[in-house]
């Protein structure tokens, strides 16, 4: 297994380059640069190319990418062209609240969705069923801000249960009951959006799994339904419920762009989208680098958990 | 299963027990929202010199002045000013109350020095060309070796600005007080100008403004403190948190009494001015115009003056106005500010049999022209193609974020583009930039007409005189219509319901009167 995780890891790194100079070029060659940014076009042309000289931005495309590379490899990612700070400093303020929001977001959606998705699997057509469609209808077709918006005129509005913005009341860590009522609304529509492929994955995979000899075998030999669902049926879907649970890791660590963004969480989400808005490009660089070795790493973990997850899986010489 | 279903059944009841705990806003903190963030905490070092960034400097740094909406001043960090040596220079008395965080006193040396540093070449100072105005400084605001520069301090508490030509100190604070903010001049002794902006004195500055810095998630989230020494009162409240959030976010939140106030002055829609009501937040109605449209032209694209005269005059700027602003504006024909000291004869009319007239005059090709916007005003670019189209005149529509629209603009790569901007009170506050060798967006091939007027005025102090330069300078725009003016619009307001003395109308020229803030 040693030699098969060297193998992937060896193989990642083009990749991983290859994912840093696509992202380099597609941001450098957007219309519009910070400067344009500057007073609206009020400035002077001298304040322009002071600000491009001062950035680098005058130098060429390649070098440009050469030096950011440079400084990769020196275990830097760079001054943020707005923030004036390092980006890596910038990152590591934001990954924690990322992590809280999607990552209670998702493990709440896994949490209501392995049931929900097993027991539509079970009873077909029951009110079990029924929800898991509902939620997955919901979940797929009505769009993230409009989750926001309507989640914040029912519960911080009109009800006045919940808060609509912010991680904190004060600004900073008071009381936890503080912060767990500013994550609620947002973690919710985290779940809600991640739910409906859980559920429906979950829902497929048993009932794949249930159509399979072993269960036949299984109920043959007087299990209960339940055993049957939880120790077979459900030990069966594993491979594909983990593959959806996984992939959601690259996004708990970049956070949820719009959600993050309406809700003035500070999370990699709404720093990346400034970025992106400010033409801010190490720091658009700087969280593609860390979504990246995220999706690279994540599906290095799903190859080995695959093997734990189901005993046929072998990890080949070739 | 039973186990696992448990045990989230009781995760769930110990998150929603300890969710129910203590709410609500903790004592004295003032909420407030910003819909886009600041990039520095050092003024002269922001990349965008966005009103962002203003805002959120204006608390913890002091300008010379309060800028009040309808251009009236008060005194700030100067108690006092007057013009000196026949109008080449404005003699500020400072404020003698007036302190740093730190506890230092501000004195005219800390004024001058902080010009003279801000000016010094070696300084990687940003947006410089604000100092260009000043004696001793070149175009681009750099100190020029060998010239006195126009920065002194006369003694302890007397600072004195010298200017190239004629300045009256009204004109000064109009224009550039918003730029000019007093640094701890005290704490950078020994550090080399050029090293200056590397300080880590800009992540926890130290200015003397009315708010102190506590700490800052750059891009999200800022908490200043009251600083009770402030020389022109201490704030009502003990805290003020500045979150970034999406625009579509900060009424619902004002309404939810999770905010208790937003930049820049609660600005409302009419469309939102009715939800806010009905959330029991009162609405003001502006009174002095905060915003000024215009329809950007590529004078290279659209060469011919009588096309850009004939686009002016198939615009219907009532209906792009009531689209736009509801009611709440006020179509223009020129630049210049309604309810300041500067007038203007000059009218506009809708006129289609005129655009076309002007169109075979100026020999419209029936080129397509490109007109960009961002998205948020996509329906009015939209009516502006409909009411060209009357005119025969073809346009297509290009939905774009500001950076491309403005890069577009400057690389002559689209014909026309839609811009809003904050209107000031001086004759000059729009064209004397954007008519300049180093800024010329509208792409004009022969400037030296308009800077010819711009240097006249700019040397003349005002009365008659002033007013016959500026009739002359609008009279030249309007034949050449290198842009079109389209209206002022005036905003409403979403009253706090829990911060009392807010002056919203002047939070739109980037000053906040946070000093009288006080929590109901």
């Amino acid at each position: 297994m040693g030699r098969y995780i060297r193998r992937r890891l060896v193989t990642a790194i083009p990749v991983f380059f290859g994912i840093t100079l696509l992202v380099f070029l597609m941001v450098n060659l957007a219309p519009g640069t910070i400067t344009d940014l500057m007073g609206e076009g009020a400035s002077s042309e001298a304040d322009r190319a002071a600000l491009e000289a001062a950035l680098g931005l005058d130098q060429p495309l390649p070098i440009r990418y050469v030096q950011w590379l440079a400084g990769l490899f020196r275990g830097q990612l760079g001054q943020s062209f707005f923030y004036d700070r390092p980006v890596s400093r910038l990152i590591a303020q934001r990954v924690g609240p990322s992590l809280l929001l999607t990552g209670s977001g998702v493990v709440l959606a896994v949490a209501i969705a392995l049931p929900l998705g097993i027991l539509a699997a079970w009873k077909p057509r029951s009110v079990w069923d029924r929800l898991a469609s509902v939620l997955s209808l919901i979940s797929y077709s009505v769009p993230g801000f409009f989750l926001c918006l309507a989640g914040i005129a029912l519960f911080a509005v009109t009800l006045g249960w919940l808060p609509a913005r912010g991680m904190y009341t004060a600004g900073s860590f008071t009381s936890l009951a503080d912060l767990l009522r500013h994550l609620i609304l947002p973690a919710g529509v985290v779940c809600l959006s991640s739910l409906g492929e859980l559920v429906k994955q979950t829902r497929a995979a048993c009932l794949e799994a249930l159509g399979q000899d072993y269960i036949v075998t299984a109920r043959a030999k007087g299990l209960t339904e339940g055993a049957v669902m939880v120790r077979h049926a459900f030990r069966g879907s594993l491979v594909p419920v983990l593959t959806t649970i996984l992939s959601h890791i690259p996004h708990i660590l970049g956070g949820s762009v719009v959600v993050e963004q309406i809700f003035g969480w500070p999370g990699m989400g709404s720093l990346l989208f400034s970025g992106i808005s400010q033409r801010d490009y190490p720091v658009v660089m700087g969280v593609t680098v860390v979504i990246a070795l995220a999706v690279l790493l994540t599906n290095l973990l799903l190859d080995l958990v695959y093997g734990l997850a189901d005993p046929r899986v072998r990890y080949g010489k070739g | 299963m039973k186990k696992l279903t448990a045990l989230f059944l009781s995760l769930a009841l110990l998150l929603t027990l300890a969710a129910c705990g203590p709410e609500g806003k903790a004592a004295d903190v003032v909420r407030y929202g910003m819909s886009n963030a600041w990039d520095t905490l050092m003024p002269y070092n922001s990349p965008s010199g966005s009103n962002y960034t203003r805002i959120v400097c204006d608390k913890i740094y002091d300008r010379l002045a309060y800028v009040h909406a309808d251009g009236s001043l008060d005194p700030r960090g100067a108690a006092s000013w007057e013009s000196a040596d026949d109008g080449m220079a404005v003699v500020f008395h400072l404020d003698e109350k007036a302190a740093f965080h730190d506890g230092t006193a501000v004195t005219a040396e800390h004024w001058a020095d902080t010009i003279a540093l801000m000016t010094n070449p070696d300084c990687p100072a940003l947006g410089r060309s604000v100092f260009n105005v000043l004696a001793g400084t070149d175009d681009n605001g750099a100190a020029i070796q060998g010239e006195a520069l126009g920065a002194e301090a006369v003694d302890e508490y007397t600072l004195k600005l010298t200017f190239k030509t004629p300045t009256t100190p009204e004109d000064f604070l109009l224009d550039r007080n918003r730029e000019f903010y007093v640094l701890p001049t005290h704490l950078l002794d020994g550090t080399a100008p050029s090293e200056v902006m590397d300080l880590e004195l800009w992540e926890a500055p130290v200015g003397s403004g009315p708010l102190k810095f506590v700490e800052e998630i750059p891009g999200s989230q800022l908490t200043l403190q009251a600083n009770p020494d402030y020389h022109l009162g201490r704030p009502g409240f003990d805290t003020l948190v500045i979150t970034v959030m999406d625009k579509s976010n900060l009424l619902p939140s004002l309404m939810a009494g999770d905010l208790d106030y937003y930049a820049f002055g609660g600005n409302l829609s009419v469309e939102s001015a009715e939800t806010a009501r009905k959330g029991g937040i009162e609405v003001l109605e502006g009174t002095v115009p905060n915003s000024f449209y215009e329809l950007m032209l590529n004078n290279q694209t659209i060469s011919s003056s009588a096309i850009r005269r004939a686009i002016d005059l198939a615009l219907d700027k009532d209906a792009l106005c009531l689209h736009t602003a509801q009611g709440l504006g006020e179509p223009t024909a020129t630049d210049l500010t309604p309810g300041t000291e500067y007038t203007s004869s000059l009218t506009w009319n809708r006129d289609v049999e005129g655009a076309k007239a002007l169109l075979a005059e100026g020999g419209y090709d029936g080129s397509t022209y490109t007109l960009a916007c961002t998205s948020n005003r996509s329906g009015l670019a939209a009516l502006m193609q409909q009411q060209l189209a009357e005119a025969d005149i073809t346009v297509t529509i290009e939905t774009v974020d500001s950076a491309t629209l403005f890069s577009g603009m400057a690389d002559g790569k689209y014909d026309m583009a839609i811009a809003s901007h904050t209107p000031g009170a001086l004759p000059l506050w729009f064209t004397e930039s954007r008519f300049s060798e180093g800024n010329n967006i509208f792409h004009v091939s022969d400037l030296s007409p308009y800077t010819a007027l711009i240097a006249q005025i700019k040397a003349t102090s005002g009365g008659a005189e002033r007013q016959a330069l500026v009739d002359q300078l609008q009279e030249l725009l309007a034949q050449e219509r290198p842009f079109i003016p389209l209206w002022f619009g005036r905003t409403l307001h979403a009253q706090s319901p829990t911060v009392d003395n807010i002056d919203y109308p002047s939070s739109s020229f980037s000053n906040e009167n946070v000093w009288e803030w006080t929590l109901k």
